[in-house]
């Protein structure tokens, strides 16, 4: 089995390029997560920033099945609260996004490039973001009103700056997973 | 049966990736990503200066030697009164790395730790007035819940006429203090600072000034308040052990930790 790596042919059995596969994934996960706390300049607006992890679901999800995406969901869920707070939890949001993106029958209805992922991050975005201010509402520690007007704008803003960085993260990731699908095969 | 077994030799692999990847998740949530925490803080060390910006100019200086001589005053008075009171702590001063992980949430990630001397419920300050407080450690970062998110609460009073209330955090760089009497006497552009009942603050602790005053709201009069820290460019803060609040804890258990409730101003 041959495969290009930094620009040299290298040899790799089935098995290491499987455990590299695996390796990428999961960095380029951590990757995400040390990306939440940073705010650059050009990537935030109005104290918010794009939403990494749903971004990685949503690459993941895009060419799996809905059990594949909700699994990768609860896992980034986990990951997330941990970053922030158990309660209330990204997981069922995240999750659902991971089961959505991967019934979405993208072949049939959209074309892949940059327009289509950007669209569907965006959906997404405002799907978990209702999944995070239902749970607030229940949990009941501010009034309805306020978490009203939060919801409108985080899910807002952050759908606009997730969406516009999703390919940054989606055409890597899709074109290494797309490789080691060819490989596989 | 043999479906489920022909199942599980062709899936096992699969379930077992799975597994291991949400126990993996799972830990990392138990221990509140401490390892993310940590390689963040290596990642974006370099990056820090290394000395706290130098902000004192002349004007500056005069009004800390002026302040000084009235703390002194102040003191010396307490002494007369016979009013004890141990010497302030010395503050840590720690840079500010990373913002939440999360819109809901309004919190800072600061470059010092466990490691500095920092604990959970310590009280950050930055300049201009009361920050946040410490929400959880790691050996080199910790993580700070700040005045603005809406799970922050602290008990504030006017200063000019000791009215009480309840600062909230709104998400945005204005909050909300709630009173507790339903006529109190405040006016736009009063001072705001902690109020002695608050037992998680010291007392007298800046935080801002009257922007709008709302008397007519139910169930309670609110004034929004324009917070004297900035807290959307935070740099550098001061980390500082709350010895007052917990010598008063030693004292009399029965208190709430947190601010004070209404029942407790009415007596």
């Amino acid at each position: 089995m041959k495969t290009f790596l930094w620009g040299r042919r290298v040899h790799l059995s089935p098995a290491a390029r499987k455990i590299l596969n695996g390796v990428v994934t999961v960095a380029s996960v951590f990757l995400c997560l040390l990306m939440l706390p940073v705010r650059l300049p050009g990537m935030e607006l109005l104290n918010i920033g794009p939403n990494w992890l749903l971004i990685w679901v949503v690459a993941w999800s895009i060419k799996r099945s809905p059990v594949a995406g909700c699994c990768a969901g609860v896992t980034l869920g986990l990951l997330q609260d941990g970053m922030t707070a158990a309660i209330p939890s990204h997981v069922l949001g995240l999750a659902a996004v991971g089961f959505l993106t991967g019934r979405i029958q993208k072949q049939k209805y959209l074309q892949e490039d940059f327009i289509s992922v950007a669209l569907i991050v965006f959906g997404m975005v405002l799907v978990s973001e209702t999944f995070m201010a239902l749970q607030f509402a229940l949990i009941g520690n501010s009034s309805i009103e306020a978490i009203w007007l939060q919801y409108q704008r985080i899910a807002l803003v952050s759908a606009i700056l997730s969406s516009l960085w999703a390919p940054v993260l989606y055409f890597p990731l899709n074109q290494w997973w797309q490789k080691m699908q060819a490989l596989h095969q | 049966m043999y479906t489920l077994r022909r199942w599980w030799g062709r899936h096992s692999l699969q379930v077992g990736l799975v597994a291991l990847a949400i126990g993996a998740a799972g830990w990392i949530r138990f221990t509140e990503a401490q390892i993310v925490f940590e390689a963040y803080q290596w990642i974006v060390r370099p990056f820090q200066g290394e000395q706290q910006p130098e902000l004192i100019d002349a004007k500056i200086r005069e009004l800390q030697l002026r302040l000084e001589e009235v703390e002194r005053q102040n003191q010396k008075l307490k002494e007369l009164l016979g009013y004890v009171e141990k010497q302030k702590p010395r503050g840590i001063v720690a840079p500010v790395v990373g913002r939440s992980s999360d819109q809901w949430w309004q919190h800072v990630t600061l470059g010092r730790g466990s490691k500095d001397g920092i604990r959970p419920d310590y009280i950050v300050t930055g300049p201009g007035g009361l920050v946040g407080r410490i929400l959880s450690v790691t050996p080199h970062s910790s993580k700070v819940l700040l005045i603005t998110d809406p799970a922050f609460r602290v008990g504030v009073a006017i200063a000019r006429t000791r009215h009480m209330g309840v600062l909230r955090g709104t998400s945005a760089e204005l909050v909300d203090m709630e009173f507790f009497d339903k006529l109190p006497n405040v006016r736009v552009g009063d001072t705001v600072s902690t109020s002695n009942l608050s037992q998680a603050f010291p007392p007298g602790l800046p935080v801002g000034k009257v922007f709008q005053v709302n008397l007519t709201k139910s169930p309670a009069p609110v004034a929004v308040v324009e917070l004297s820290a900035d807290i959307s460019s935070l740099e550098w803060v001061v980390v500082s052990p709350n010895q007052e609040a917990r010598a008063q804890n030693g004292a009399n258990t029965n208190t709430p930790p947190k601010a004070a409730t209404p029942r407790e101003e009415q007596q």
